[in-house]
């Protein structure tokens, strides 16, 4: 006891930063873990989670920047800390917010190899990158800035906000091997985002003017659904994402895979691929364009009074012929961001029997060693995190986890979580990068998951 | 002690240890974006037979005019606080040339005028600069169009329509914004 309240006095001494979801990943046989990888194995007869507060799972993430860099009671100026932020920053530095909570959950054994699980749960998933060019416009201007070319590529970010409803099979398929699937029907309330951007803007030294602006091979795209209705209104009321968030107009599809392998009795390989699916935007949809290159240099006068020109509305026309701007309501796809994880674990340590829901006995270790990868498919590329992890089953009805992952926002970040089992109740709860909560304001990233379930053996 | 109890103890240390630094998003108040942009102008070059009209009379000064309607949006003393007006000149002509640059309202009313630029005979590398402060030529904010006229600094000598040299005029403007988040 004094040795471990000693480690977490000398970490929280240490500023680490980060993590995800790693500490549920095939952790004490919870039925969330089904969540992460369906071929997770199972001992239990059937579960059911409490409704609303199965499973709570919340994380923010910041990197390049913190709230305290900006918001801090320093004393000094906001201008001048919004300046030494956005010199600080790069174009893969990125903001990201993700939550999900679990409306209703449950499961059962269908035959003694196979566990059937369900439900339904609301999510929100936002990733936006800092577009460094654009936020040095806005704020700087383009006078010191000549030959700079101004990139809409950075232009990266996506937000959903949908509701899952979810069945999977995991399936027993020898002593070594655990197989499951899961079918989701994804019901999107809101969709918001931006990729594949391309275009510059560039000031340079003219030859005609004093200075000549090319805005070159533009292509930019925002597409929304859920946003504004069909009379192009902005849509503003809660109960009505809400309500999209179930069997909504805008539809889609997906599929988790896992599979558990025991490659010896200590040792244990396990993985999953998660939402490899999309949504079909169909209704509320409002996407704005704009492509296409344009120069200027300014207006060149005639003097011809026999033939007054209209400059402005020549540049006007111009303009809007050479780099065309517009709205659609054309429907279009959005991909989810699939996830992987993969485990390798090593149990050690006393041995030991718990009952299962067939009244027989499975044997397990108290100790497990291993290692995880995790990985989500972002716009911009793969965000990886590799994790180190210790689980240790305290009692038959209560197990620990901690682990030390290294991710996109820091190369050390310690997490824990727990799992006890109170007669038939299940309470669970993981804390990731829980060194950053002796200052939440300077955290890079946040995570935590919470629940009850009801679980019968 | 039970193993549980050792946990709840450690989850309520680290629940208790817990806290956040202070923040004020009222900062955000202070916010004030502060982007120079510079764009290009008006340029022109110009020769002599400029000055001709369709009956071949001579004309001493000549003039052209546009809209800047998209700016007009922007020129508001909240947005815009301060305006620098470059031009680059070339004269080859013989004699000197005096621009005008003034600002005109939709009634076609002059608001505001720069200071006359006069340039002598054959300069080939002028540069002019003019600072506005918004604040105390608010004539600005009404305008909707800019004029530009030349006028020839009167020798007694004609001008030859054929003559090849030209003067060249360039211009830019700068625009120091200020605005509130």
């Amino acid at each position: 006891m004094k040795k471990f309240l000693f480690f977490l006095l000398i970490l929280s001494v240490v500023k680490l930063t980060s993590q995800n979801k790693q500490v549920l990943f095939n952790f004490a046989e919870l039925p969330q873990s089904l969540l992460l990888n369906p071929g997770t194995e199972t001992n239990y007869k059937f579960h059911f989670g409490v409704p609303l507060l199965s499973a709570f799972s919340m994380e923010f993430g910041s990197s390049g920047m913190v709230l305290t860099d900006l918001f801090a009671l320093d004393h000094k100026d906001i201008n001048d800390k919004i300046s030494t932020v956005l010199n600080a920053l790069s174009t893969r530095d990125f903001v990201k917010l993700h939550s999900q909570i679990e409306i209703i959950s449950g499961g059962f054994r269908l035959d003694p190899k196979t566990y059937i699980s369900f439900g339904l749960y609301n999510e929100i998933d936002m990733i936006g990158y800092y577009p460094k060019d654009v936020f040095t416009l806005v704020n700087e201007g383009n006078n010191a800035r000549l030959n700079q070319s101004f990139s809409a590529s950075q232009i990266l970010f996506k937000l959903d906000v949908l509701g899952v409803i979810h069945a999977g099979v995991s399936r027993k398929v020898s002593d070594q091997l655990t197989l499951g699937g899961r079918f989701k029907i994804y019901s999107s309330a809101l969709n918001i985002e931006s990729s594949n951007n391309t275009g510059t803007f560039t000031t340079v030294l003219g030859t005609d003017n004093i200075y000549k602006h090319y805005l070159t091979n533009i292509n930019i795209n925002a597409r929304t659904s859920g946003l504004f209705n069909s009379d192009d209104e902005l849509i503003d009321e809660p109960n009505t994402y809400l309500n999209n968030t179930f069997f909504g107009d805008n539809l889609g599809i997906g599929f988790d895979f896992g599979v558990t392998y025991h490659i010896s009795p200590q040792l244990e390989f396990s993985g999953s691929i998660l939402d490899i699916g999309f949504i079909s935007h169909k209704k509320n949809i409002k996407n704005t364009t704009a492509k296409g290159s344009f120069i200027f240099d300014g207006i060149d006068f005639q003097f011809d009074s026999d033939n007054p020109i209209d400059y402005w509305g020549q540049i006007d026309a111009h303009f809007k012929e050479q780099l065309p701007t517009g709205d659609n309501q054309e429907s279009y796809v959005s991909w989810r961001p699939t996830k992987l994880n993969v485990a390798l674990k090593y149990s050690f340590g006393e041995r030991r029997s718990k009952i299962c829901y067939d009244n027989t006995y499975k044997d397990f270790y108290t100790d497990a060693l291993g290692v995880q990868l995790y990985s989500v498919f972002r716009p911009l590329s793969p965000q990886l995190a590799l994790t180190a992890f210790y689980q240790k089953s305290l009692t038959n009805t209560l197990q620990t986890k901690v682990t030390y992952t290294v991710d996109d926002f820091s190369y050390a970040n310690i997490g824990a979580g727990f799992s006890a089992q109170f007669g038939k109740v299940n309470l669970y709860g993981m804390l990731d990068n829980i060194l950053e909560y002796s200052n939440l304001s300077s955290a890079n990233s946040l995570s935590l998951q919470l629940g009850i379930n009801v679980i019968f053996n | 002690m039970k193993p549980l109890n050792k946990i709840s103890i450690l989850l309520c240390l680290f629940v208790f240890n817990s806290c956040y630094e202070s923040l004020d998003f009222k900062q955000l108040d202070a916010v004030i974006l502060k982007p120079i942009l510079t764009s290009a102008l008006i340029h022109f070059t110009v020769v002599p037979s400029h000055f001709f009209d369709s009956a071949g009379i001579q004309q001493n000064s000549i003039s052209d005019i546009t809209n800047i309607n998209g700016l007009q949006n922007l020129l508001t003393e909240e947005y815009i606080v301060k305006l620098d007006f470059n031009a680059e000149i070339k004269n080859e002509l013989d004699r000197g040339v005096t621009f005008t640059v003034a600002f005109l309202n939709s009634n076609s009313h002059v608001v505001h005028t720069f200071t006359p630029i006069v340039i002598g005979a054959e300069v080939l590398n002028y540069t002019y600069l003019e600072e506005v402060e918004i604040v105390f030529n608010r004539g600005l904010l009404d305008s909707n169009k800019v004029r530009i006229t030349a006028e020839l600094e009167n020798t007694g000598v004609p001008l030859d329509s054929n003559d090849i040299r030209e003067f060249v005029f360039k211009s830019s403007v700068t625009l120091y914004i200020e605005s509130s988040f």
